[in-house]
């Protein structure tokens, strides 16, 4: 099986070409299918890479949040009882008095398409409900989504939450949407910030593997 | 000159092509950011505009603007919970809110290519209005409809009271009535609550030939919608553009650009002029901006203003492009020095309004001093030395000609003829009156939409 092929399909966001090579992989039960779940990720790098050069736009990542969604499905079946193991849990969220759920969700299928659990807790989420979760599941990684403005003074008010309750120091967070910056992140003390799903994948990566 | 006929005159100026005494300010503010500035509850004004009347009041005193700075609400509650909105919901905040919502599903273009303005009303909005549940409870949605209505009569009176009594008072600019109207560009139309912003996003790749039949099918509607009243020089259609920088540019050109740009040369044709907010970032579009009719009028959210000057300043009205963040992350001093350096940008050869890249949400959004030093800012240092040449290119009419797209129709939409055949003793003279209560069915579904 051609897996480059499937990673530039990916890229590409050539649905039907990945469809057709996972349909394939398929077919002997899928005894390739961690093979080709890496090579969708990898796709996915080719994606943000493209993101970041002004190649594709957030309609793109729609499109690859959907087009890793219906990947992880067809593999799912042979994944299941392989060593195929959940890189860990992350909370992920729109912040308190903000309601859209875009980004979050193409997030969420980047992020389950990279092995990572995601506790979605919804949106207009307040913070004392991200705090009990953290507890009640042992989580350590916080994603906080908002796009309007108002987002940055909830991601702050949540960061503040998480202090007090005494698990900031065991605790990384990172905001996106589109209001958050440098500078944002900075103001609301979280660890770090994106615009792209792909770095943002790549942070929880980098957190969970540690 | 009254301070009023002095407002008139520089709007006037900048839509009949003469450089105006000095740069109109276009500024106002939502009640959501009213009600910050007095600390009111959201949620209360949201039920209750009347209770901002005091704050407006003595902002109207504090900030110079040449439009009223009263800018009401684009949605409330007392309406889209009446009929159990799921497109418009009010956050624990109190802000209210557009979630991404599907209307219509994959599987159902067909039928809305078929005839949309009846699936609109068969699928649309019982799946977007719980209450709406035309099949299973009709009386149910008959009372929400009237209540519906009844609410957003209610909150109108109140906004228009308020709007009028400031206006009056402080001699704001206002277009004439009639000339002014709303609408979506057809693709954002069929996105925004239709197939939601996912939904399309999804479609462009996966049935790219029925987004197109869709946004053909439905251009007929969304024409009249967006259609005012009157021609007038002072008058536009207002559209807030959407998707374009979300899109790839070929799927663009070939999917959202043409119904648009139809739209807005049927509407030059008739003497009509389009004021587009062009959201998020354009500057990859500016050649496609060129083609539209001249006074046009554009409104920047990013981008660099020396070069949408340069492309686009002779032929249309910019507005738009000044950071709002200037006020809250400027120091009084440095936001006179920004907002100069930009006037010296956008003013050499008129046809420009100052207004902000976009509009401040709540109180938190502006620092009310630095605001205050901008607006005044522009009413001292935006003064031209030229007033009264010629400003640009000039509009005319006849270099427009209209498409010949078809007329709408629905079998939901009852004709002239139809009415007749059903009360055959109304006179002709009635005919306009029929067919304006009619069509005010149309405005009401699209308000609905979004």
């Amino acid at each position: 099986m051609d897996f480059n092929e499937l990673k530039q399909a990916v890229g590409d966001l050539d649905e039907e070409v990945v469809l057709d090579i996972l349909n394939k992989v398929m077919e002997d039960g899928g005894s390739e299918a961690k093979d080709a779940l890496e090579a969708c990720q990898r796709g996915l790098d080719i994606v943000g890479d493209m993101f970041d050069k002004g190649e594709y736009f957030v309609g793109d990542l729609i499109f690859a949040g959907e087009l890793m969604t219906q990947a992880v499905d067809i593999l799912k079946p042979a994944l299941a009882g392989t060593t195929t193991e959940s890189v860990g849990k992350v909370i992920l969220c729109t912040v308190e008095g903000d309601l859209h759920d875009i980004g979050k969700n193409i997030v969420r299928s980047i992020l389950e398409a990279n092995g990572i659990e995601v506790i979605d807790l919804g949106i207009d989420t307040p913070p004392q409900k991200i705090v009990d979760t953290m507890i009640a599941e042992d989580i350590h990684v916080v994603l906080l989504s908002g796009v309007l403005t108002l987002a940055l003074d909830s991601m702050k008010k949540t960061v503040d939450a998480i202090t007090a309750a005494g698990l900031r120091e065991t605790t990384k967070i990172l905001i996106g949407g589109n209001p958050v910056s440098e500078e944002a992140m900075k103001l609301t003390g979280a660890d770090a910030w994106a615009h792209n799903p792909q770095h943002t994948n790549q942070a929880c990566l980098d957190w969970l593997k540690k | 000159m009254t301070l009023k006929e002095e407002r008139q005159q520089l709007f006037n100026d900048i839509y009949t092509n003469k450089i105006p005494k000095r740069v109109p300010i276009n500024v106002s503010l939502t009640m959501d950011v009213i009600s910050g500035y007095k600390g009111l509850n959201r949620k209360d004004v949201l039920w209750n505009p009347k209770l901002v009347a005091p704050a407006v009041e003595e902002l109207a005193e504090r900030i110079f603007t040449d439009v009223n700075i009263f800018g009401g609400n684009p949605r409330y509650p007392s309406q889209s919970q009446a009929l159990r909105s799921t497109n418009s919901v009010m956050s624990s905040t109190g802000l209210m809110q557009h979630p991404n919502v599907v209307g219509l599903k994959e599987d159902e273009y067909d039928r809305f290519i078929a005839d949309p303005y009846a699936c609109m009303w068969e699928v649309i909005l019982p799946r977007l209005y719980k209450e709406l549940d035309f099949q299973n409870d009709p009386a149910r949605a008959l009372f929400a409809l009237y209540q519906a209505n009844q609410a957003k009569a209610e909150d109108f009176r109140d906004i228009v009271g308020i709007s009028r009594a400031i206006s009056e008072k402080y001699g704001y600019y206002s277009a004439p009535m009639g000339s002014g109207a709303a609408c979506y560009a057809p693709m954002d139309f069929i996105t925004d609550n239709i197939r939601s912003f996912s939904g399309m996003s999804t479609d462009i790749r996966r049935r790219p030939d029925k987004v197109a039949a869709a946004a053909e099918a439905v251009y007929p509607f969304n024409y009249l919608v967006g259609k005012p009243s009157i021609a007038h020089a002072e008058g536009a259609s207002f559209f807030p553009l959407h998707m374009p920088t979300f899109m790839r540019e070929k799927d663009f050109a070939k999917l959202w650009w043409p119904t648009f740009s139809r739209q807005v040369n049927d509407y030059a044709s008739l003497g009509i002029h389009t004021r587009a907010f062009c959201e998020d970032d354009w500057m990859r579009y500016l050649d496609y901006l060129q083609e539209l009719p001249t006074d046009t009028r554009l409104q920047f959210e990013y981008g660099d203003p020396k070069i949408i000057k340069e492309k686009l300043g002779k032929k249309f009205v910019i507005t738009g492009l000044f950071p709002l963040s200037t006020l809250t992350t400027c120091t009084k001093d440095e936001c006179i020095y920004k907002t100069r350096e930009f006037l010296d940008i956008m003013m050499p050869g008129g046809k420009f309004i100052f207004g902000f890249d976009k509009n401040p949400l709540i109180y938190e959004d502006i620092n009310l001093e630095n605001l205050i030093a901008v607006c005044e800012t522009v009413r001292d240092y935006g003064v031209y030395d030229n007033a009264g040449k010629a400003a640009g290119e000039e509009f005319h009419k006849e270099d427009y000609t209209h498409s010949d797209s078809p007329v709408f129709a629905s079998s939901r939409y009852r004709t002239w003829e139809q009415y007749k055949q059903l009360h055959p003793e109304t006179p002709d003279s009635a005919r306009p009156r029929v067919e304006k209560l009619e069509r005010e069915m149309l405005s009401q579904v699209y308000s609905l939409l979004l």
